[in-house]
């Protein structure tokens, strides 16, 4: 299969089970939303290392907050949801409780409900204040507002909680470095545009990708050398000749759907460059089938077939 | 679920109306309604013409005539809505535990006594100890209010839109932008009510009653 002249690899993406949040951040301007929100996806690109992935999904206009703030929403997976309450609170309390006129709400609605503002509000010393109020459908909602410095901090008490999957992800091979990241930029430039969807890697692009197991004992993945180009020749490479440079594009969503809609969205803005301009092929990591429950198959989703 | 309509007749006595709540009226009947006595010897129908709405979404009363002789109007109202196309006497909202409560009204003394949840939204007057011993919610009144506001008050905020006589045992904590009143304000544009018309999220906040917990606050809009 070829797209644009770009060989489409017959493989998938193997991805796992998580646990999703999201929590729509607001504050006085756009400006200060990022800011809470950066920071509280920053550190956020991988479970191994960060315990959460998180990024922001997209821009909430006025008419979308619940506080009539412009903001942001984010989304944040984890691999259990004990880890995804305790990451959640850390970020709360360090990243939105800091930063000027910023205030978070619930961003999904869950039989599961978990801590946002519940225990942060302690930190108003006895001064936090608790309110009730109904939301559009009449459903009351709580929420806490905490005297901070700048004035008051609001949180809601809660978000919801829900089954979500993470490790979607295509790899683009490409004739040097630079055209290769070109086309990883416009494949998160239109993915970006979609729901329910991040790319939690910087600027949404892997360079680093792993295979299970290292040489040293003490090392449970290392660098996946069979998509290296500078090892071609010197290990079983999966890179022909004419590949110079390869980066990933991992996506994390709340459903198999969602994730499938963006791998591909992402793989045809990649392939859109063509394979005159460098891109040669577009390939997925997996794990031999054996480790995660979800399966994306390259050549189904780009032919519209995005069933689990 | 129904909505309740309850039209005041004129009587010479006192009419408590605590019986007369959104939960506790749904499923009945007007024969059923009219028989609830509301005191030994009054009924609601003595003191009320009654008629019964099905169909609407939440469990809702309408008092329509009411005056000041209409006591408990709400008192310990759990859900629902109870709007007060009148005036109402003393204690109305009075232990108000969830649900929203709206009087076009005047309101006579003890509004909201020891409410503990829920909104009481008062559009004229308040009398006098509006909010005593007040636990919890929100209770918001347009018009003036009388002594003693917030008497014993625990937690909870008064909403006002004219400033109080000041109180040795309330403190002023300055003029401030509050973000929480915004959401706060988009729940009354659900509403049939002049607090829907409400946008200013500038407030002087008074926190009291320091003679008790001293945890409740008092927020006066600003223009």
């Amino acid at each position: 299969m070829q797209l644009n002249g770009v060989d489409i690899d017959d493989t998938f993406a193997e991805a796992f089970n998580m646990r999703g949040t999201r929590i729509l951040i607001t504050a006085q301007n756009l400006r200060w939303a990022y800011n809470a929100a950066n920071a509280m996806t920053g550190f956020a690109t991988s479970v191994i290392g960060c315990g959460v992935e998180a990024g922001i999904e997209r821009e909430l206009s006025e008419d979308e907050t619940p506080d009539g703030r412009p903001g942001v929403s984010v989304l944040m997976f984890a691999m259990g949801s004990k880890v995804l309450m305790q990451q959640l609170e850390t970020r709360m309390g360090q990243c939105i409780l800091t930063c000027p006129t910023a205030a978070a709400f619930a961003g999904i609605e869950s039989e599961e409900m978990i801590s946002l503002g519940k225990h942060l509000r302690f930190f108003g010393d006895g001064y936090q204040v608790s309110k009730q109020i109904p939301d559009a459908t009449g459903k009351l909602k709580r929420y806490w507002r905490i005297p901070v410095m700048d004035g008051e901090f609001l949180t809601e008490e809660t978000t919801g909680m829900v089954r979500a999957i993470g490790g979607g992800n295509f790899l683009v091979l490409g004739a040097s470095q630079a055209q290769v990241l070109t086309a990883c930029e416009a494949a998160i430039d239109a993915m970006r545009k979609l729901p329910n969807v991040i790319m939690p890697f910087p600027g949404g692009v892997v360079r680093s990708g792993s295979k299970v197991g290292s040489k040293y004992p003490k090392m449970f993945a290392s660098t996946n050398d069979a998509f290296c180009p500078t090892l071609k020749g010197v290990v079983k490479s999966e890179l022909d000749p004419r590949v110079e440079s390869v980066m990933e594009i991992v996506v994390n969503g709340l459903t198999f759907e969602d994730i499938a809609v963006s791998m591909k969205a992402g793989i045809e803005a990649a392939c859109s460059l063509g394979k005159d301009n460098g891109i040669l092929r577009v390939s997925a990591g997996n794990y031999g089938g054996k480790l995660g429950q979800h399966h994306f198959k390259l050549r189904p989703i780009l032919s519209g077939e995005v069933t689990a | 679920m129904s909505h309740i309509i309850l039209t005041a007749k004129p009587v010479s006595r006192t009419v408590d109306c605590r019986a007369l709540l959104p939960l506790a009226l749904q499923g009945k009947t007007v024969a059923d309604i009219s028989a609830i006595k509301l005191a030994a010897n009054l009924s609601v129908s003595d003191a009320f013409e009654v008629s019964v709405d099905a169909g609407v979404e939440t469990p809702k009363v309408t008092f329509k005539n009411t005056t000041s002789s209409h006591h408990y109007i709400g008192f310990g109202m759990t859900a629902g809505q109870l709007i007060v196309e009148g005036d109402a006497g003393d204690f109305l909202g009075a232990q108000l535990q969830n649900g929203v409560l709206i009087c076009k009204g005047n309101a006579s003394a003890r509004a909201g006594d020891r409410m503990r949840r829920g909104m009481l939204l008062i559009e004229g007057n308040a009398g006098d100890y509006c909010g005593s011993d007040m636990m919890a919610g929100t209770l918001g009144v347009l018009g003036s209010t009388g002594t003693h506001l917030g008497y014993g008050m625990k937690r909870g905020t008064l909403l006002l839109a004219q400033a109080p006589a000041p109180q040795a045992t309330w403190i002023d904590c300055g003029f401030h932008k509050l973000p929480f009143l915004n959401i706060l304000y988009k729940s009354f544009k659900l509403l049939d009510s002049r607090f829907a018309q409400i946008s200013s999220q500038r407030v002087q906040r008074w926190m009291g009653d320091m003679g008790g917990l001293g945890k409740g606050e008092i927020l006066v809009i600003q223009s």
